[in-house]
């Protein structure tokens, strides 16, 4: 059966961001007790793949990395009506930057979800906000890709037409499958889970994996196989004058004009 | 690692029309080069004569490598990214800078894995440690914090930068052109770029813009969003909006500032029910002057702002345009 493939990143519940906070210490953030919740804009990638699963009978099967206590989110997907979820959650792959999470994820695709018609992310997820890690997967799959899809189009599930939103216009690719595509907001509105869809889940499949399984190069991964580190964390100092005006609209304004004429703005 | 040496820049362009980022990073680029006493480049594909491959070295160049090709105009990641990488393993460089447009955000990451090395996204500065290792400034955890990423081992260093970040200034330096030969087949050009659309420009434009005046979340519907929008006609300025003020629609995409959305230095700027989280704040930071309104007085933007006016945008605002209008009658 022809797979397309989704990678979903599950995140720190973004409801929770204010409980997110910095060990002074270590330098490391905390992400004390925040649920983990799915990256928002991977389930517009799985909507994609859903829509093309409902047209050509394709499989979809999602892939993740993430520590073990995140299954319960990604059975969200399931839910959605993904048919099986595959998450590579190793004590190995912790710390692991972009590069690395890109060679694991490509790897874990290879091992379970190949072959493969498409791989389908997110343009950017919410809390590593990079947008590095699906050319990256791409390359390491020795596939074509293309990242701020708007629109997706295909006839018969082999030639696609994409369009890459650059801010300035728009760029229109085709591509025939295989190839990667990183999706924005503006491609499609994600179903909502129903009450059916969550039973389903229940009995889907859902397996995590270990490194070893995934017979990974181990100096590839993790923080080992991160080129890139922190050297550090510092709160911007910004020198303003924080002249603090109060008192009824009327004078205020009064105030804050005369203020802006004689620092010369008005 | 001694070997790698320089700081080059990829020259995104669109259509053949050189993005201004490039050489605004060619610019930070000469600066990094003079203080470790060392050289810069520009890396230029597209359809190109010598002469515009010269005009880089105004913007502090000291060889542009020119990879001349019709073909190159409209850009192709596979094509792009196996130029680039053969070059990058001949020469060495130290650093490799590119705009974090979607162009670069597409191309950097697949250039870098090719290479194995660093990459670090949405740089808001670069700057060199005393060990003369590339620190690269990235907002993050929540947008209360800057990160200072490093990449210790691997060459070139890499970082996608912000537009607007830094300021584009010519330089008197001699650069001379390198072309290079154009090795590709068919198979390089997938995905086929079909077609480039240009979109229309609804608003005023943000960037060049010496007013800003911006809305947040506190703005709390359409109808107080009309009053920015005011003001930011009486004062000749252009609009822009936080994340979540895009969120609700009242303002599009395009206008949103911020680490993930445009960085304006305005003369003037005036953020109106913005809660001052560092994600907007990177963004607008380096305007001459900063108006907060907001009804909190504990709000974290009063912290980096010159003027705060504590109280409801509802009523601060109409009181503004109007004192605005009347002097300006008079
Ligand atoms: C990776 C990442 C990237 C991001 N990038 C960006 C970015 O580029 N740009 C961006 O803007 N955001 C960005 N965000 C979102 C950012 O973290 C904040 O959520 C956002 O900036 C907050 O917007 P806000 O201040 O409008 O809303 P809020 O935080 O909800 O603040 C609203 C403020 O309005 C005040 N207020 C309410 N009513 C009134 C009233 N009537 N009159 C006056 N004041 C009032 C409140 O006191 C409050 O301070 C990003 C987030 C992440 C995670
Ligand atoms: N750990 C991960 N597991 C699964 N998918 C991921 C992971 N990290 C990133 N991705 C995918 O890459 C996209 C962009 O993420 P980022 O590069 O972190 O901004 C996400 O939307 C996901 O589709």
């Amino acid at each position: 059966m022809p797979n397309v493939v989704v990678c979903v990143k599950p995140i720190p519940d973004p409801r929770h961001w204010d409980r997110l906070f910095l060990d002074p210490e270590t330098g490391v953030l905390k992400r004390a007790g925040i649920p983990p919740a799915l990256n928002p804009l991977d389930k517009n990638a799985l909507e994609v793949a859903l829509q093309l699963k409902e047209r050509f009978g394709w499989e979809v099967t999602v892939v993740s990395m993430a520590p073990p206590d995140t299954t319960k989110a990604l059975r969200e997907a399931l839910a959605m009506g993904a048919d099986r979820v595959y998450l590579a959650s190793d004590k190995a792959l912790a710390g692991a930057d972009t590069l690395a999470t890109a060679y694991t994820l490509a790897q874990l695709i290879r091992k379970k979800a190949s072959p493969f018609h498409l791989v389908i992310c997110g343009n950017i997820s919410l809390d590593g906000s990079t947008s590095q890690v699906p050319a990256q997967i791409a390359h390491y799959l020795g596939i074509p890709h293309i990242t701020h899809a708007t629109h997706v189009e295909t006839e018969d599930g082999q030639l696609f037409t994409i369009t890459m939103n650059i801010k300035k216009g728009e760029l229109v690719f085709r591509c025939t499958t295989p190839f990667l595509l990183a999706v924005t907001k503006d491609v499609n509105l994600p179903r909502l889970v129903n009450v059916m869809g969550i039973i389903a889940a229940e009995t889907k499949p859902l397996e995590v994996i270990d490194a070893r399984e995934l017979e990974l190069d181990l100096d590839k991964v993790g923080l080992k196989g991160s080129p890139t580190r922190v050297r550090g964390l510092f709160i911007p100092e910004i020198k303003r004058r924080r002249e603090i005006l109060t008192g009824e609209p009327e004078e205020v304004a009064e105030e804050l004009l005369n203020k802006l004429h004689e620092a010369g703005v008005l | 690692m001694k070997e790698h040496e320089g700081f080059w820049v990829f020259i995104e362009q669109i259509e053949g029309k050189i993005s201004e980022v490039g050489l605004e990073l060619l610019s930070k680029a000469r600066e990094l080069a003079d203080q470790k006493g060392t050289y810069t480049a520009a890396i230029l594909l597209g359809d190109f004569s010598k002469e515009d491959a010269k005009k880089l070295t105004h913007y502090g160049a000291d060889k542009v490598f020119l990879f001349s090709d019709e073909r190159l105009n409209r850009y192709c990641c596979l094509a792009y990214s196996r130029l680039i990488t053969p070059l990058v393993e001949r020469e060495k460089p130290e650093a490799l800078f590119m705009g974090a447009t979607p162009l670069g955000a597409d191309l950097a990451p697949r250039v870098a894995a090719q290479l194995e090395t660093g990459l670090s996204a949405h740089c808001v500065d670069l700057r060199l440690g005393e060990d003369g290792i590339l620190e690269q400034i990235v907002p993050g955890f929540g947008g209360t914090m800057m990160a200072v990423i490093i990449c210790p081992e691997k060459r070139p260093q890499m970082a996608t930068v912000m537009p607007g970040v830094f300021k584009k200034s010519e330089s008197h330096k001699k650069g001379e052109v390198i072309e290079e030969e154009v090795t590709l087949s068919g198979e390089d050009f997938i995905p086929e770029a079909v077609e480039y659309r240009t979109k229309k420009q609804k608003t005023v434009p943000l960037e060049g813009a010496n007013v800003v005046v911006c809305g947040g979340y506190g703005m709390e519907n359409e109808e107080n969003w009309k009053l920015l929008e005011e003001l930011a006609s009486v004062l000749g300025g252009a609009v822009g909006a936080t994340r979540p003020a895009v969120d609700e629609g009242w303002a599009p995409e395009e206008v949103m500032i911020g680490q993930s959305g445009k960085i304006v230095r305005p003369k003037l700027y005036i953020g109106a029910g913005i809660s001052g989280v560092m994600h907007h704040v990177v963004g607008i930071q380096d305007s001459d002057i900063i108006v907060v309104i907001n009804k909190d007085p504990g709000a974290q933007f009063f912290e980096v702002c010159d003027f705060g006016v504590v109280g409801d945008a509802e009523k601060i605002l109409p009181a503004l345009i109007e004192k605005l209008k009347e002097r300006f009658s008079s």
